[in-house]
C-alpha cells in the first residue's frame, strides 16, 4: 500500500497511507493531511488510486505542486517521487520498497573549448530559437493564469505595515528613505537587505548592511526565493508569499 | 555626481585579435559607465561599439541637463526616471547602429552588446544587451548581476543545459540579442544597491571566459584603486589566453568618511606643493 510521509526540512511531520479513500492535502482542516502556512492553498492538491495507478491532481493551487521539481497538474506517482508543496516536502513511499537513493556523478569539467568570434544567431535560427523557448514557456505553465503579487507578510518585527507588495524591480528593506519595507525600531539599520525581481520574474534576497538568512540559514549572497520562505534580517521575520 | 565613487577602467586588444572592437565610456560628472563590445567584419565591430558608446553618454548628458529629452520606447513603472533614462538611450543607439549598418554594410553583420552602469545615491540602474557583464562584490562575495542573452546561457536558464555544460560549450559566442541587428531591441533594466565598500565591475566577455569568478573576486578584494585592479584584471586574462579584446571598468564606493578624508589630503597636498618646489 503506497504511503505519503509528509517533512518539513529533516523531520517527519506526519504519515498517511492511500487505500480506496483519496488522501487531500492543504491548509483547511478537513483535509487529510493539514499544512497550516500561506503558502498552502486551503484545498491544494489530493492523491488518489485509479485503475491501480497513484495519482496526483493539483486543484489550480496558487503556489503549485512540484513532483521532483517539476509544477504538476495532474500526475501518475511512483515510489521514491517527492512532492514538494511550500516549504513542505511529501515523501512517496511503497511499504515493501524503500525508495531508491538517486545516485549521480556529474561529468568531470572538460578543458575550454576553443571559440570563434562573437556572432549573432541569423535571423531564421533565432526565430525557430526563440520558438522553441515561448513552446516550453507555455507548456510549462500549467497552472490556471492568475494574477500573483509577490508579497512579503510580517511575522515579527517592527515595520511600517504589516505586508508589502513586491511591486517594484529593486525592493529595499531598512529605515532609508528609498525602503519600501520601512523598519521602524529604535536601531534599525539604514538599509538592511535587499530583494531584487530578475527579467524571468523570480526574486532574490541578498545582503547590504546586515547579513539575512533564509529559512534559518545565512545566506553570503543573493538566494532565490521560494513559496513560503522566512527572511529574517535586523529584527524582523518576512514571510514570502503569493497572493491573488 | 556622488564624488565618493572611485572609478577606473583598462582595455586591451588581446594576444590573438588584430583590432579591438571593445569600447568604453565614462561620464562620473552624472555617474554614468558605460562598456561595449562591438562585432563584424573590417572596421564594423569597432564603428558600432564606439556609435554605442557615444550615443549613450550624449544622451544621458543631454537628458541630465534638460530633464524634456523625449524617452525612447516604453516606460517601465517598476523601475526608476534614471533606469527608464539609461534603457532610452541603449534604444537609441540600437537604431543609429542598425541605420549606420543598413547604410553603409547592408547584409553584413555589424552589431554590438552594451552594459551601462548609472549611479544615484545608493541605487543604481543597470541596463545591458548581449553577453557584456556587470558583476558586484560585496563582502567578499561576487555576484553576476545581469545574464547573458547568449544561446547558452538561454539553455540553461530553459533547463536543457548545466552551467557545466555551458562553460564547455563551443557555441559561447553565439548571442541571441545585440544592438545592430534589427530596428527595436529588448534592453534589459534592473536595480541594484550600491553601498559603501562595494565594488561593481563591468566587462567585455574578452574577461569573463579567460577568468575565474574567483580570480575576479580576488583581484576586487585586494582593494587596490579601480584603475589598478581594471589594470591588473585585463593582464591577468591576457596570460590566461587573451583570445578575445578585454575591457574592463572598475568602480567603487568609499565610505562618505574616508571620501572626505581623500578630499582634504589632496587640499593639504594642493597647499604643500609650491612651498616644496620653492
Amino acid at each position: 500500500m503506497p504511503k505519503l510521509v509528509l517533512k518539513f526540512g529533516n523531520s517527519v511531520l506526519r504519515e498517511a497511507t492511500v487505500g480506496s479513500q483519496e488522501v487531500s492535502i492543504g491548509r483547511s482542516p478537513d483535509n487529510a493531511i493539514v499544512i497550516d502556512n500561506p503558502a498552502i492553498s486551503h484545498y491544494h492538491a489530493r492523491v488518489f488510486n485509479e485503475q491501480g495507478r497513484l495519482m496526483l491532481e493539483d486543484f489550480g493551487s496558487l503556489n503549485g505542486t512540484f513532483v521532483n521539481g517539476q509544477r504538476v497538474k495532474m500526475v501518475t506517482l511512483n515510489p521514491g517521487d517527492s512532492i514538494g508543496v511550500g516549504k513542505h516536502t511529501i515523501l512517496v513511499t511503497d511499504s515493501h520498497d524503500p525508495a531508491a537513493l538517486p545516485s549521480g556523478n556529474g561529468p568531470a569539467k572538460a578543458a575550454a573549448p576553443k571559440i570563434n568570434e562573437t556572432v549573432m544567431l541569423d535571423t531564421k535560427e533565432r526565430r525557430e530559437f526563440l520558438e522553441r523557448v515561448a513552446a516550453t514557456g507555455e507548456s510549462a505553465q500549467v497552472a490556471p493564469a492568475r494574477l500573483k503579487v509577490a508579497t512579503l507578510v510580517v511575522r515579527k518585527g517592527r515595520t511600517s505595515q504589516k505586508e508589502f507588495m513586491l511591486s517594484d524591480k529593486l525592493t529595499v528593506i531598512g529605515k532609508s528613505g528609498m525602503a519600501t519595507v520601512k523598519l521602524t525600531g529604535w536601531f534599525a539599520p539604514k538599509v538592511a537587505a535587499q530583494i531584487n525581481r530578475r527579467e524571468d520574474q523570480s526574486y532574490y534576497v541578498g545582503p547590504a548592511d546586515k547579513v539575512p538568512s533564509v529559512n534559518g540559514q545565512v545566506i553570503q549572497h543573493a538566494v532565490k526565493l521560494s513559496p513560503g520562505d522566512i527572511i529574517a534580517v535586523a529584527g524582523v521575520e518576512l514571510e514570502f508569499v503569493y497572493r491573488d | 555626481m556622488p564624488n565618493n565613487v572611485q572609478f577606473g577602467a583598462h582595455s586591451d586588444t588581446g594576444c590573438v585579435r588584430e583590432n579591438n572592437e571593445d569600447c568604453f565610456g565614462l561620464a562620473p560628472e552624472i555617474g554614468l559607465f558605460v562598456l561595449s563590445d562591438g562585432m563584424g567584419g573590417l572596421v564594423y565591430g569597432e564603428v558600432a561599439s564606439r556609435l554605442t558608446i557615444d550615443t549613450v553618454l550624449t544622451h544621458c548628458r543631454e537628458a541630465g541637463r534638460n530633464s524634456g529629452v523625449p524617452l525612447l520606447g516604453s516606460y517601465f513603472p517598476e523601475v526608476s526616471a534614471v533606469s527608464n533614462r539609461l534603457a532610452s538611450a541603449i534604444r537609441l543607439a540600437n537604431e543609429r547602429v542598425y541605420g549606420t549598418a543598413q547604410e553603409n554594410a547592408p547584409g553584413q553583420a555589424m552589431g554590438a552588446t552594451v552594459v551601462a552602469v548609472q549611479c544615484d545615491g545608493e541605487r543604481m540602474s543597470i541596463a545591458h544587451v548581449g553577453d557584456s557583464r556587470a558583476y558586484r562584490l560585496r563582502c567578499g562575495a561576487l555576484e553576476q548581476l545581469t545574464q547573458d542573452h547568449s544561446l547558452v546561457a538561454e539553455e540553461v536558464r530553459q533547463g536543457r543545459m548545466t552551467q557545466q555544460e555551458a562553460g564547455c560549450s563551443t557555441l559561447q559566442n553565439v548571442l541571441i540579442r545585440a544592438l545592430g541587428v534589427g530596428e527595436g531591441v529588448d534592453v534589459d533594466v534592473t536595480e541594484e544597491l550600491f553601498m559603501d565598500g562595494d565594488a561593481v565591475l563591468l566587462c567585455s566577455d574578452g574577461l569573463t571566459r579567460e577568468l575565474s569568478d574567483a580570480q575576479i573576486a580576488g583581484v576586487l578584494s585586494e582593494g587596490d584603486a579601480p584603475a589598478i585592479a581594471a589594470g591588473r584584471l585585463v593582464e591577468l586574462a591576457k596570460q590566461a589566453g587573451g583570445n578575445d579584446n578585454i575591457t574592463a571598468i572598475v568602480l567603487r564606493k568609499m565610505p562618505a568618511i574616508t571620501a572626505a578624508f581623500a578630499r582634504f589630503k589632496k587640499l593639504v597636498n594642493w597647499r604643500q606643493r609650491p612651498k616644496d618646489q620653492s
